[in-house]
């Protein structure tokens, strides 16, 4: 019998690798898809299972991966690789968050193990999946902007102060890898393959913000072999700020953009009350529950492992991210312009 | 003192913002204004004699003559590259000078300019019109009073339509380049505000012109630059703004640091609507003439004989960004500034 029809028949088992901060926006979804969860994480899975009242937590990641059909992979970055690779060589099909690798060379390897072993694996783009990001890319590949010729990306939020890797630029690749990747990703989703990377960075000095509070800003310039041109700005400041995105794409035919904290459905000014102290500082954006990006993610990646459909996102795009993400750290540090060979020339 | 008249020439009918000052100029009792726009004039526009007949101001045939009045100050809009032999001129004639943006097309014209002011001892001004709003003047305060903590990152957009009223702005010999030199003015300018006249270090900058494929120099363009201190900035100074769009544009701003965020949008309030029907968005833009608000600091200027800001030096710093950028454009590499 077949791999995919067996899956097809029983119910899907999804190990999820890691209990942190993004544990939330997985664990439920992939229940409600009806997937038995197992849990393994060094740290935190006892405390993730309770809270969701979902999922059996293992104590090793041998015992997961012997247990399971599909890999989700949420632990920290620079883990990535080790995990993705183990989970890849034990047979299994992989979902990993993004970046997929701290490096560019790792994702690549990533993806070439993945497709030698002829398994699947899917970065977790999850701003593919969010629906004004959704329908901004329907318009562009209708047409409706025709040529596209200058497109801006904007992410600002609070600074991830909870676990010290993310802040740890060797660790997790910081700002540019951790938050700004995300636009990075769909800058070449909608305009193409770039071909050079020019960027600058900046960290806050120690104690320069009220209590000491950490920011850190970078701003990334993209030529598309195309011609066209991205600006990518990513902020990380204080705990108060609010999660806010934004996009401006402009074509030959047309342009579209949005701003989060312009387009809020429900607007309040209530005061101070018992229901505030969740919303600032948020790690990641506010959604609606109906329209969930991170289970329609999970939902189309889910799917496209057990029909084999094609998801919107692949392994070599991940990869791809990783290494515009990559270029624009080098350019940053090193103030050039940094220009990226054809990845079908490397090849 | 303060109620005595100024005279004041306008020099030249080049830019788009002649217009503007001619009118305001013309509408103030306490201003006397005279005009010259010496050709050659480019075909189909409303230049000249006939431009200030149409406006309602007096127009003499040359510049010398012009001088020969013995002006208080001279306002320059000019082609951009023509902006140094106007200025000289006027300096030398014994006038303060208004000068519209940019400061020059060349660092060897900038450096005259700077020889010519010394030379006079009159003082010359750039006109650069959004750092007297009193939306960027909030969060110049806010800068300033340590609000946002240690200032990290500022990203402005400032878009317009093609500029087609005058075809000079599209024609790299006389406006120094294209959207590059336009729009990166005015958003260095702002930093210089921020940063109190801080030099930038380094300029990155992308563009293209897919938008207007006949352009002769680049209608987009995207820019990356450092300060002292760990501040970075981004502008985005592209003609983007379709033919068709309601207004003509914007310029916007967010500065962010470890105290939090600031954004202006400086001409972003407007009265919005539908044309019924054809569906098209109206936008009744409002708010102060910035225009008047830059004006009235230069003519108090010119009757206390105190320099005002935006000066000369502001001109070159914002100018060495412009340098900076076009040829970080051309050469496709970072470039590090220097300083005109």
């Amino acid at each position: 019998m077949g791999r995919l029809e067996r899956v097809q028949n029983t119910p899907l088992r999804i190990g999820l690798v890691g209990a942190g901060g993004i544990a939330g926006c997985h664990l439920p979804h992939l229940a409600r898809l009806g997937a038995e969860v197992v849990v393994f994480s060094e740290a935190g899975a006892e405390e993730l299972v309770a809270r969701h009242g979902t999922g059996r937590v293992v104590g090793s990641l041998e015992e997961l991966l012997a247990a399971v059909d599909v890999v989700d992979v949420i632990t920290p970055t620079p883990t990535h690789t080790a995990v993705v690779t183990r989970a890849l060589e034990a047979g299994k099909d992989v979902i990993c968050e993004k970046p997929m690798a701290r490096t560019a060379d790792d994702a690549a390897a990533l993806a070439d193990l993945a497709e030698r072993l002829g398994r699947r694996l899917y970065p977790a783009h999850v701003v593919r999946y969010f629906p004004e990001y959704a329908a901004l890319h329907a318009a562009v590949h209708r047409g409706d902007l025709g040529e596209l010729a200058v497109l801006r990306f904007t992410r600002s939020g609070a600074y991830p102060t909870r676990t010290p890797w993310f802040a740890d630029v060797e660790a997790s690749g910081g700002i540019v890898l951790d938050q700004m990747v995300h636009d990075i990703d769909i800058a070449t989703w909608l305009a193409g393959p770039v071909v050079s990377v020019s960027a600058v960075s900046t960290h806050s000095a120690p104690g320069a913000g009220d209590g000491g509070e950490p920011a850190a800003a970078a701003h990334v310039l993209l030529t598309h072999a195309g011609g066209a041109v991205s600006q990518v700005n990513g902020f990380w400041g204080p705990a108060h700020l609010q999660f806010t995105t934004s996009f401006s794409v402009t074509g030959t035919a047309g342009s579209l953009e949005h701003s989060s904290a312009a387009e809020r459905a429900v607007v309040t000014d209530l005061g101070a009350g018992p229901s505030d102290d969740d919303g600032a500082g948020a790690l990641v954006p506010d959604t609606d529950p109906l329209d969930d990006p991170y289970f329609l993610e999970l939902r189309e990646l889910v799917a496209a492992l057990r029909d084999g459909s094609t998801p919107r996102i692949t392994a070599r795009e991940g990869a791809e991210a990783v290494r515009v993400a990559n270029a624009a750290l080098e350019a940053a540090r090193t103030g050039t312009t940094i220009r990226l060979i054809d990845r079908g020339a490397r090849a | 003192m303060s109620t005595s008249t100024v005279t004041i020439g306008l020099l030249s009918f080049a830019h788009t913002h002649a217009e503007t000052y001619a009118a305001l100029l013309r509408d103030r009792g306490d201003v006397e204004l005279v005009t010259c726009d010496p050709g050659p004039h480019a075909a189909g526009e409303l230049r000249g004699a006939e431009a200030a007949a149409a406006w309602g101001v007096e127009h003499v045939g040359s510049v010398e003559e012009l001088l020969a009045r013995g002006l208080d100050a001279v306002v320059v809009a000019s082609e951009n590259a023509r902006h140094r032999e106007l200025v000289e001129l006027a300096l030398d004639a014994g006038c303060h000078v208004l000068c519209e943006k940019p400061l020059a097309t060349s660092r060897d014209d900038a450096a005259a300019m700077r020889t010519a002011v010394e030379r006079s001892g009159k003082f010359l001004m750039v006109a650069y019109p959004v750092r007297f709003s009193s939306a960027f003047g909030q969060l110049r305060d806010q800068v300033a009073q340590g609000r946002l903590g240690q200032l990290l990152s500022v990203r402005g957009a400032n878009n317009g339509k093609l500029p087609t009223s005058r075809s000079w702005f599209t024609d790299p010999a006389l406006a120094g380049g294209g959207a590059l030199v336009d729009h990166v003015v005015h958003l260095a300018d702002l930093l210089d505000v921020l940063t109190g006249g801080a030099q930038a270090l380094t300029v990155s900058a992308v563009g293209n012109s897919l938008l207007h494929p006949g352009a002769a120099a680049e209608t987009a363009g995207l820019v990356a630059i450092t300060y002292p201190g760990g501040l970075v900035a981004t502008f985005d100074c592209s003609w983007s703004e379709p033919e068709s769009a309601p207004s003509w544009g914007g310029l916007s701003l967010t500065a962010a640091g470890t105290g939090g965020t600031v954004a202006v949008d400086v001409f972003g309030s407007k009265v919005r609507g539908l044309v019924s029907s054809s569906g098209l968005p109206v936008e009744l833009a409002y708010g102060p003439d910035l225009d008047e608000a830059m004006l009235d600091t230069f003519l108090g200027a010119v009757r206390s004989g105190s320099a005002p800001q935006p000066d000369l030096e502001v001109g070159a710093r914002t100018l060495s960004v412009v340098l900076a950028a076009q040829e970080s454009y051309r050469t496709g590499r970072t470039v590090a500034v220097r300083p005109v």
